[in-house]
């Protein structure tokens, strides 16, 4: 097909789900499961469209459709347009490749609910997933806007899905306040990009800044990154995050986790390479200490944590963080990296978070010191445990080994030492987190039996099964996955005026770029090693002393009163706006 | 002129956000974000406005002008403007999923204060 038949496929991808989304609560008085056979289907069908366009865009042909084909004049364009660069289309790959599974894993769970229960998260899900592929592919700002509100819209009604337990309630009210305020930032800083250039096509604005960024341009760029990171949940935004994760279903967790804070990244990401000249501009150095803060602190707090789902919701702020250092490393190591731990962290995380909402839905145990000894009563759930935790770990035959130690070369490359040790820092945090929870909840000796236990339902298993292997597969081929993959991602932000000229043409290519990986490079296995080893020894130290003062504190600071975390977040802000504009 | 409009949309902003910030109680704090959320159409509206242009309606022109010379003249911008529109419909459904949660947490808590509703912490 040509390039201009291929980019006419581009709006099927959310306009499938959406369909879906409008269609579920009305299947539900059909059949109470219907709708989520048929999100099933809608998002098999979305990912079959993106993998049809997916063999042109990986060969580094960026597609672009304008809807309604309101195509530029003259260079200046009023409609709205869809691109697909490498970089986008692997979030929106892994939305809808990761969103099927998580549908197949939700009929089992959660199937026996009611019709009206299942017809809205049906709804819902859909809603979330179509949003968040409209972000990847979108090419306008004020369009990603409208994705990022529909995205929050639909996660609001998640959070608060269980409405009978108050604490989904509370969580609801956290997140509606701080993400109604992100979204406020995302608003004034794209009418004023608007107000200053006449443009919203990121292309063109890429064209208008790389001439000049003034101050306004900058305080946009503030807003509008505080808002992304809001999403994503990077310190001090992320006041929402581990309520939001703790209150809702396990699916639901594994959905916000693995997908939806990713969407905060990647918005990010497009706008301070694709949008904005990150050479001349301080966004890469801000991008950085925000994403060494995340993610010393959220490694910090997850171990301390009791609450499993909490615990692995303060990694994902951890993880958030190292994606953050990545896109800052400026090299194409670093962004290649970033890219794949994108897609490490959608599949190691979720299937975290669908092993602890199995656990929590089978046993009614959330605290892991009331948990132990689940290894031997689920051994497959063990084992998807192990294997997510491995992954984030970084131990070779799994994906996360190859994705840290591609970050690791980029800030290496980029003689930028000191995130490079806060970085391993956090990482040996965050092995000793997840090996005392590991500890606690599954090898721990129990004897006494649980009040309730249920069998896994064969669908559970699929989705369990394909998420294992799915970090397994990104581990063990990571030169063809970089090759084909991560490469042309990080073409398609580093070689922004490729990007934007293809947005604005119709189609384009983007230059070839290798990313130099040794999987036998021995100073990244002796880290690999040594930080598994010195994890150990902290885990073990930590079971054992009394919660340590600076930790206390750290916990203190989380109050769970939604005006601090408002106070966080405005701080944050007014912090980046300086910083962009004067330093 | 329009300095005043600026002006008194970033007080509102502020005004909203010191509200937020500093009430306890969850009515109040939805009533802030949407002062917040009025400040910014003010803000918008403002920033499209050209001096001495009229608005950027097409149909019907006054008396002896055509369309075309109305959209070549000094006319608003109608992009800022449609902002505006989209903002105000996406707020109408926030601030009535804000007040579904509201009245739950009353209905559960008997309570409205933040304070008292903050089981997740730490």
């Amino acid at each position: 097909m040509t390039a201009a038949a291929l980019g006419s496929l581009l709006p099927l991808p959310v306009a499938l789900p959406l369909t879906g989304a409008a269609a579920a609560p009305l299947l539900a008085r059909l059949s109470t499961r219907l709708p989520l056979f048929v999100s099933a289907v809608a998002l098999l069908g979305s990912l079959a469209v993106l993998v049809i366009i997916a063999p042109t865009v990986y060969g580094r042909e960026v597609l672009s459709h304008f809807m309604g084909h309101w195509t530029p004049v003259r260079g200046q364009a009023l409609g709205i347009a869809f691109a697909a660069d490498p970089f986008g289309l692997t979030f929106a790959l892994v939305c809808a490749g990761v969103g099927t599974l998580l549908v197949i894993y939700t009929l089992s769970e959660l199937g026996g609910l009611g019709a009206r229960e299942l017809g809205g998260f049906a709804c819902l899900f859909q809603l979330l997933i179509a949003a968040l592929i409209g972000a990847a592919l979108t090419a306008d700002l004020f369009n990603l806007f409208v994705w990022f509100e529909v995205a929050a819209l639909a996660g609001y009604g998640l959070t608060g899905f269980f409405l009978e337990r108050p604490i989904a309630l509370e969580a609801a009210f956290k997140i509606l306040v701080l993400t109604t305020i992100a979204g406020f930032g995302i608003f004034i800083g794209a009418g004023l990009l608007y107000s200053g250039h006449g443009a919203l096509n990121l292309g063109q604005l890429h064209d208008a800044l790389a001439a000049h960024a003034g101050t306004a341009d900058l305080v946009a760029l503030g807003l509008l990154v505080s808002g992304f990171a809001t999403k994503a949940g990077l310190v001090p935004f992320h006041g929402w995050l581990p309520d939001a994760h703790e209150a809702a279903p396990g699916p639901v967790s594994a959905l916000f986790s693995g997908l939806m804070v990713n969407l905060g990244i990647v918005a990010a990401g497009r706008l301070a390479y694709q949008v904005f000249p990150a050479a001349h501009v301080p966004i890469l150095g801000a991008l950085m200490v925000f994403g060494v803060v995340s993610a010393l602190l959220g490694a910090v707090l997850a171990l301390a944590q009791d609450d499993l789902k909490r615990l692995l919701a303060y990694d994902t702020v951890s993880q958030m963080g190292v994606l953050a250092i990545g896109l800052a490393t400026g090299t194409a190591s670093g962004v290649a990296g970033s890219t794949y731990h994108l897609v490490n962290h959608a599949l190691f995380k979720s299937l975290l978070f669908l092993c602890a909402g199995a656990i929590v839905h089978r046993t009614g145990v959330t605290q892991l010191s009331k948990m132990g000894g689940l290894a031997k009563r689920w051994p497959l759930i063990a084992t998807a445990f192990a294997v997510g935790a491995a992954s984030i770990a970084g131990i070779p035959p799994l994906g996360g080994y190859v994705s840290l130690s591609l970050i690791h070369h980029g800030l290496l490359e980029s003689h930028q030492y000191l995130p490079y040790a806060f970085m391993l820092v956090a990482q040996v945090v965050t092995i000793a987190a997840l090996g005392r929870a590991a500890w606690l909840a599954f090898l721990r000796p129990r004897s006494e039996e649980y009040e309730r236990s249920e069998r896994l339902h064969p669908g559970m298993i699929t989705g369990l099964a394909g998420l294992s292997v799915c970090c397994f597969a990104f581990g063990v081929v990571p030169r063809f996955v970089l090759d084909r993959l991560m490469a042309p991602a990080a073409a398609g932000l580093l070689h922004a005026a490729d990007y934007s000229r293809a947005v604005l043409s119709g189609s384009g290519r983007l230059p070839e770029t290798t990313i130099p990986f040794n999987y036998t490079d021995t100073l990244e296995l002796v880290v690999t090693i040594v930080s598994i080893l010195i994890a150990a020894a902290v885990a073990t130290i930590y079971l054992r002393v009394k919660e340590p003062a600076p930790i206390r504190l750290l916990r203190a600071a989380h109050t769970g009163s939604v005006n601090d975390y408002a106070g966080y977040a405005a701080a944050g802000a007014i912090i980046l706006i300086a910083a962009l504009n004067w330093i | 002129m329009i300095l005043a409009n600026y002006l008194a949309s970033a007080v509102l902003f502020c005004a909203g956000l010191y509200t937020v910030l500093t009430r306890r109680n969850l009515i109040k704090m939805v009533m802030g974000l949407s002062l917040m959320e009025s400040s910014t159409y003010l803000l918008f509206i403002s920033m499209a406005y050209r001096s001495g242009s009229t608005a950027p309606v097409l149909l019907s022109p006054p008396d002896g002008q055509s369309p075309q010379q109305l959209a070549h003249g000094n006319a608003a911008d109608p992009v800022l403007q449609n902002f505006c529109l989209t903002a105000i419909v996406i707020g109408v459904a926030v601030t009535a999923v804000f007040l579904t949660v509201v009245v739950r947490i009353a209905q559960h808590y008997r309570t409205l204060d933040a304070d008292e509703i903050r089981e997740l912490r730490g």
